[in-house]
């Protein structure tokens, strides 16, 4: 199970550092809709972070985020730390609307290439199913943690609200 | 682990339904091949390679099947692989089950998935090492060369004029056939010296595809069958690691089930970042001093809200054993709290004792191995900020 904790732990540590340079970066305050999209960017920039190597995935989430924050310099500056590390390839995303796929199996693979990020650029049938695959594990983690993080939050926020 | 004989149904290890390789029987392999099974399987376990976790199960299949196999001399060709063919469609099913213990042995409510998890977990964390190191190509293939190499042996005594043949006719075309080349010069030299041959073709860097009987031997039907096994595998992977996927066959159900999956873990992390975003006011909502605690849950699964420590993370980060203590540490009510029976009367020992180390009764409440690690980590994040 340690492995697994590691992603947990990388994907905890780069969200730390993305919330609060995100939050030093916004005006506040925002409200929920903002907030909520600016937590989940977070996570997902931590998510694509902490798995930054060679899946397309993590690349794709990346540019796809650094085009979400463009008038958010700092955010972006988190990008740029990530994208480093990268290799260097120019990812731009095209949503296709209709899926012409013939059979049942080519329907499903392009609905799955429109669900995992970057997987529309992907040719090969065998390399999205390792990507698909690395991309749950991924998910699964980040889930996880906010998973725990809300429950705590909730606990102390009972726990706040009594006290006073 | 006895591997005799059982050679050739390593092949199709990973995928599908596999077919008896014919001729098994007249497969000795004795101990070389023993020795070299058992070199690439321990070094390829012990680095994580994708390809080695699937070896495992076809290895544990390889031992039933040999079983099954004995029993059944194959006396002509189709009816071995009619026979065989039943027998390796039983037998995967019950080998999934020993990988997953081999790899965890942690007991957790759902075994198979927690452990699949950890599996490709490590895959995808190791493998970004070894491709980084190596290059992709040199770790997938020599041990992608064992299964698909050993998925089909042709029979070798009446098809030796037509192995020449298809040798001469495969050649000209790729490289990469050099080495079966080898292969079937030896073969049709001495048929006795299959352990050898089954050696040359291990260490070879190339994707051995052989055409089993009555199937075209083009070598873009080879390529096609290489390439599809290799999707199979990975399907496999993913029906294991996307819970309830186990029972469906066929490809677009299990593709059905994955987009679900996804699907739903997306929609869950909006659901979360929102009731986040609800709850409080800033962005980065005291995640550190939350988080400094709250990873030995993390890793536990079984806590719920425990140990929330607003002021906690500066005293003892120090130990792992400490650690324990913070979780069930915090001085305000913890009556109120949602504690699952474990943790109400280690509280009441906590009470007792003062902010010591005395960790012996905590120590049986949770399984934190990286705790340590961990401590400083988010400690050290919210300094540098």
């Amino acid at each position: 199970m340690s492995t697994y904790n590691m992603v947990k732990q990388e994907f905890i540590k780069k969200w730390i550092t993305t919330l609060h340079m995100l939050d030093c970066s916004v005006e506040h305050p925002l409200n929920v809709t903002e907030r909520k999209n600016a937590i989940k960017l977070s996570s997902d920039i931590a998510m694509a972070a902490a798995r930054s190597g060679s899946t397309v995935w993590s690349r794709a989430l990346i540019s796809r985020s650094g085009n979400k924050t463009a008038n958010k310099p700092v955010a972006r500056r988190i990008l740029k730390k990530a994208r480093n590390r990268l290799k260097n390839r120019c990812l731009t995303l095209r949503r296709n609307g209709n899926f012409t796929a013939k059979s049942g199996v080519r329907k499903r693979t392009e609905l799955l290439k429109s669900l995992v990020p970057g997987g529309e650029l992907i040719k090969n049938k065998d390399y999205l199913i390792r990507e698909t695959l690395d991309y749950i594990v991924y998910l699964r983690a980040q889930v996880d943690v906010m998973r725990t993080v809300a429950a705590v939050d909730s606990v102390t926020g009972n726990l706040t609200n009594d006290n006073k | 682990m006895d591997l005799t004989g059982g050679f050739g149904a390593r092949s199709g290890g990973g995928g599908g339904p596999y077919r008896e390789p014919i001729g098994l029987e007249s497969l000795h392999l004795g101990d070389e091949f023993r020795q070299l099974a058992t070199t690439t399987l321990t070094p390829d376990n012990a680095g994580g390679s994708f390809t080695a976790l699937l070896e495992l199960p076809p290895t544990q299949a390889v031992e039933l099947l040999h079983f099954t196999d004995s029993s059944s001399s194959s006396q002509a060709a189709a009816a071995t692989t009619g026979i065989g063919g039943g027998d390796i469609i039983i037998t995967p099913p019950p080998p999934p089950p020993p990988p997953l213990h081999s790899f965890g042995g942690t007991t957790l409510t759902f075994p198979s998935n927690s452990a699949l998890m950890e599996r490709a977990a490590r895959f995808s964390v190791i493998a970004t090492e070894q491709q980084q190191n190596n290059g992709n190509n040199n770790n997938e293939t020599p041990t992608s060369s064992v299964p698909s190499n050993s998925s089909d042996r042709v029979k070798t005594e009446p098809p030796e004029t037509d192995s020449t043949m298809e040798n001469q006719s495969l050649c000209p075309n790729q490289t990469n056939r050099s080495g079966k080349r080898k292969d079937f010069d030896k073969k049709v030299k001495s048929s006795t010296k299959k352990n050898k041959i089954s050696e040359e073709t291990e260490k070879l860097p190339y994707v051995h595809v052989r055409a089993r009987r009555g199937q075209a031997t083009d070598s873009h039907s080879l390529a096609e069958r290489a390439r599809r096994e290799k999707i199979n595998a990975r399907m496999k992977l993913l029906q294991e690691l996307v819970p309830g996927c186990d029972k469906i066959q066929g490809t677009a159900l299990v593709l059905d089930e994955i987009i679900n999956h996804v699907q739903s873990l997306q929609r869950q992390v909006e659901m979360l970042s929102m009731r986040l975003a609800a709850v409080n006011p800033r962005i980065d909502f005291n995640l550190d001093t939350i988080l400094a605690s709250e990873n030995g849950s993390l890793m536990d699964g079984s806590f719920s809200g425990t140990a929330m420590q607003l002021a906690w993370p500066h005293q003892a980060i120090e130990t792992e054993q400490s650690f324990h203590h913070r979780q069930l540490q915090p001085p305000p009510p913890p009556q109120q709290w949602p504690f699952d029976g474990l943790n109400q009367p280690v509280w009441g020992r906590e009470e007792d004792q003062a902010h010591g180390n005395d960790h012996s009764n905590l120590m049986a409440v949770s399984e934190n191995v990286m705790v340590g690690s961990a401590n400083l980590h988010p400690n050290q994040v919210k300094m540098e900020l």
